[in-house]
């Protein structure tokens, strides 16, 4: 059988992603996130619906982490963390599922973002997502975005990553 | 005395947007050529590169553009239903639907709906259609401030100029020319040297604008009549930003976008990106079903309104496209900018010469013929017909056959001059191209001069060279004096060829017809005659049909009748040697893309195109596939040996050969003889056809071809010369003038070789 989360890997680092395979934990959850982050990082956290709950409860006490913040806070914060909805191997590309707070600007607004993805929810190709049979057909009834690889442009000249969306993609894989 | 042509440095892309006026088009061209064209050259190859790596990496890739196609054809088929469907399901969620018949009642919708909120400040993402309706102005005069959002539109908007690209907007603008721009009209110090420096730069400007915004602009790339969903696709981030900060999003999207359901978006999502950006998805996907139901963003100190959501579905003479069966094609366009990328002209000179106010390339001229008047297409006079775009499209558009159209549209409306009645006159052209300009009429008849000129070779090849007749030439129908004329040959291939009775020897092994096409026949006779002795050293039996115009020139001039009439005519001749169990054998690739491609528009027997499709081929196609029915290396029947010019060569194959899929087959052959082949990567050679010859084009013609001499040289440069072997009469005489050499034709090589 093909191996999704090696395809998806491989093709997330060809689209400028990082990407870390950890083990599906609260405790690694935590312990990756915090060697992404230090204590003078201003973190928002959104929801993360598709992982087990334990996980989000993990980093809620991140040093840095905003409470409840204010949107100028979040026009401020350099670190966004939400759970992926689904990863799509052919392309490395994370699919965010909009709705609950603060998951549209964590995945938009901050120089990094980190988002967490559970292995069992990846996909062969973009496409699968919007059959009906797929991940319960949520696909088909959600604001997603497909995200592959940071913020990038051509239009001045040489291809630059880091534009009006996140510099850094940082996937972290839960297996 | 027409005006002088302005130079270059005077002008500004706006001025010459609009190309009624052919002057324009000229003046724009220079233009490009003097200050875009590297530029230009660079990103749209490495788009045009970057498609063919994406789209050989999609397993299904023919099966998602069937795909894609066929939603198109039924979404287009049931509009009407899908707008009302689309309506009701956007209303239902809240948000309200407004279908602007014109764009002047999209303006004052978006306007009334900016003042209403009481808007000051308005972020776009990027949205080709909002430039087609001139949104910005409008807005502007009502004291609003509109920031582009995307970079390119930034550019663009900093510069005050037109879109040059469909995709990529300020494709035409290099890294040191935004510098300059960006120092003149910001009058800041920093050195903005590099593309992380501007980007920065710009970045800062505009993250205050999308944290401040009233109300968002966008477009979309495809949304759902079942669900009003919007698909947006983009790299920077910006249309996400534009579609989810501010509290009201204004979504202006032409009414082709709606396709029936969610689930068919599918097909779309690599399909665009490959095609696009050579992709395999772009940075950003979104689907959104607005209004959406996350919290509108409000800095401190600024009221948090509820959220609104405007869909403004543009008609803007869609719906009339939509009852005219030529036009109708171009709203299957889904803008992914691959006929731009893949067109040897655009690569050449960009959107700003190839293209008008907001559409450019291809497919550009029938958008702006669809939405404004049919002179506004004008500039699609630089589609060549070479086809390349063809292949490329997503959605099977034929691009070619849309701006032949164009032309003749066009060509009716030119009114009739004192030359063009004698040459209508002369060349007994039918009734309907008899207006036609009389440039058009000498190009689409060039058969009739041939045949003439081939009856006095010598009277018509002395007086064709004379400064007198070219000057007559240059004046009267266009013709470029620092073309070479071909040489008229003492025999034509008919009469040059040995004829067979067409009986079967009884151990022929195979039956074939060769078909002397006008450019073979009264021109390259050499070509023809190789290919008969090829064919006959391998134990064919080959016999020679008369030569007739199959409607190729007429078709490029966009004299549609002439064409039709040509091709039926040669049509009814092949398929006669093709019911007495003939394949047919034609040595000019552009004649034989008439029967395997163009003619399907042009016969009325869709059988017979079907039959003509599959048993015409180009000569080493043809071999190819003889040998190896025959179980022979092709070694066996060829000595590399034997070669005049030595096993080293640069292969150029012609631009409708690659369109319809005889082109690989020659360079396969001629490595499996034992040659060492270098081939050409250029797209066309830029001669394509008569285009070349023609005096307004000639610059762009060799700028284009400079490309395919660079190729030739980079192939020699640390090694031997190579041989050139060209399979099209007008790459034959391009790479001649380029490379001030002889072009040998692949036949003509094999023939030299063939074994006793």
């Amino acid at each position: 059988m093909l191996d999704l989360a090696a395809t998806f890997e491989k093709n997330a680092i060809d689209a400028a992603a990082q990407v870390r395979r950890i083990c599906a934990g609260a405790e690694a959850v935590r312990s990756a996130v915090e060697a992404l982050t230090n204590s003078s990082s201003s973190i928002a956290l959104g929801a993360s619906e598709f992982l087990p709950g334990g996980f989000v409860d993990a980093l809620r006490d991140l040093p840095g982490l905003l409470a409840s913040p204010t949107d100028d806070q979040l026009a401020r914060a350099e670190i966004g963390i939400c759970g992926a909805f689904a990863g799509v191997a052919s392309s490395g590309s994370v699919c965010v599922a909009m709705g609950p707070p603060l998951v549209t600007l964590t995945s938009l607004l901050m120089p990094l973002h980190i988002v967490l993805l559970m292995a069992d929810r990846i996909v062969p190709r973009p496409r699968d997502l919007f059959d009906p049979a797929c991940l319960d057909g949520e696909g088909l009834r959600r604001n997603l975005v497909f995200i592959t690889g940071p913020s990038a442009t051509a239009d001045m000249g040489p291809l630059v990553r880091g534009v009006h969306g996140p510099h850094r993609l940082q996937i972290l894989l839960l297996e | 005395m027409s005006q002088p042509i302005q130079t270059s440095a005077e002008l500004n892309p706006r001025s010459v947007a609009n190309k009624r006026d052919k002057r324009k088009l000229l003046e724009a061209i220079r233009m490009a050529l003097e200050i875009q064209s590297p530029t230009i050259r660079r990103n749209t190859q490495t788009f045009n590169r970057g498609r063919y790596q994406a789209t050989a990496l999609l397993p299904d890739y023919d099966a998602l553009k069937d795909e894609a196609r066929r939603i198109k054809e039924t979404s287009i088929a049931r509009l009407p239903e899908l707008i009302e469907q689309l309506r009701k399901v956007i209303e239902a969620r809240g948000g309200q639907v407004f279908v602007a018949r014109a764009a002047e009642d999209a303006q004052r919708y978006v306007r009334s709906t900016c003042t209403r909120v009481g808007a000051k400040l308005v972020v776009k993402g990027k949205s080709i259609t909002s430039e087609e309706i001139r949104l910005n102005h409008v807005l502007e005069a009502a004291g609003i401030e509109v920031a582009e959002s995307d970079l390119a539109e930034f550019i663009l908007q900093v510069a005050d100029e037109q879109p040059s690209h469909i995709i990529a907007p300020a494709l035409h603008y290099s890294r040191e020319r935004i510098t300059a721009l960006f120092k003149r009209k910001f009058q800041t110090e920093l050195a903005l040297e590099t593309g992380e420096e501007l980007t920065q730069f710009a970045r800062e400007i505009l993250r205050q604008k999308f944290l401040h915004a009233d109300v968002g602009v966008t477009g979309a790339n495809l949304i759902a009549a079942d669900t009003g969903t919007l698909m947006l696709v983009e790299s920077e981030g910006n249309i996400r930003m534009t579609s989810v900060l501010p509290s009201v999003h204004v979504a202006v999207v032409g009414v082709e976008k709606i396709i029936p359901t969610r689930r068919e978006m599918a097909p779309f999502l690599e399909l665009l990106a490959a095609s696009g950006t050579g992709q395999l998805m772009s940075s950003y996907t979104s689907f959104l079903d607005p209004p959406i139901g996350d919290a509108p963003f409000a800095m401190a100190g600024k009221p948090r309104r509820p959220r609104e959501f405007h869909l403004v579905l543009i008609d803007n003479g869609r719906l009339r496209m939509r009852e005219d069966a030529v036009l109708r094609e171009t709203l299957y366009c889904i803008r992914c900018g691959a006929c731009l990328n893949s067109c040897a002209n655009f690569q050449t000179v960009g959107g700003h010469a190839f293209g008008g106010e907001t559409y450019s390339g291809g497919i550009g001229g029938s958008w702006e013929a669809g939405i404004g008047k049919l002179e506004n297409a004008r500039f699609s006079e630089l589609c060549t017909g070479c086809s390349r775009c063809v292949n490329q499209c997503p959605v099977r558009i034929d691009i070619p056959w849309l701006n032949e159209n164009l032309r003749n549209r066009l060509n009716r409306e030119a009114g009739e001059s004192i030359l063009s009645g004698a040459l209508t006159t002369l060349t007994s052209a039918p009734e309907a191209d008899e207006r036609s300009p009389a440039s058009k009429l000498f190009f689409g008849n060039y058969h009739w001069f041939a045949e003439w000129g081939s009856r006095f070779p010598r009277i018509a090849n002395s007086l064709g060279h004379s400064r007198l007749a070219r000057w007559v030439l240059e004046r009267s129908v266009g013709l470029d004096p620092r073309r070479k004329l071909p040489l008229f040959p003492q025999k034509t291939l008919v009469s040059a060829a040995v004829r067979t009775d067409g009986n079967c020897a009884a151990d022929a092994v195979a039956r074939v017809a060769l078909f002397p096409d006008v450019f073979t026949n009264y021109g390259m006779v050499e070509r023809g005659l190789a290919a008969l002795r090829v064919l006959r050293a391998i134990g064919a039996d080959v016999v020679i049909t008369d030569s007739l115009p199959e409607g190729r020139a007429a078709l490029s001039q966009g004299l549609l009748a002439t064409a039709k009439e040509f091709v039926q005519r040669a049509a009814s001749l092949l398929d006669t040697q093709i019911g007495r169990g003939r394949d047919i054998i034609i040595v000019e690739p552009s004649s034989l893309a008439m029967f395997r491609r163009d003619a399907r528009h042009l016969l009325e027997d869709s059988a017979q195109f079907e039959r003509l499709r599959t048993h015409t081929f180009e000569p080493v196609e043809y071999l190819t596939r003889l040998l190896r029915h025959l179980g022979h290396n092709p070694q066996s029947v060829f000595d590399v040996g034997r070669s005049p010019v030595g096993t080293r060569l640069f292969y150029h194959s012609h631009c409708q050969q690659k369109t319809i899929g005889a082109a690989a087959a020659t360079e396969e052959f001629l490595r499996a003889v034992g040659f060492d082949v270098v081939s050409s990567s250029v797209e066309c050679c830029g001669m394509a056809g008569s285009f070349g010859y023609k005096k307004d084009f000639y610059e762009l013609s060799m700028a284009v071809g400079e490309d395919l001499f660079d190729q030739v040289r980079r192939a020699e440069s640390e090694t031997a010369p190579r041989a050139l072997v060209a399979s099209g009469t007008s790459c034959t005489e391009q790479l001649h003038a380029g490379m001030h050499r002889e072009v040998l034709h692949p036949i003509e090589l094999l023939a030299a070789i063939l074994r006793d």
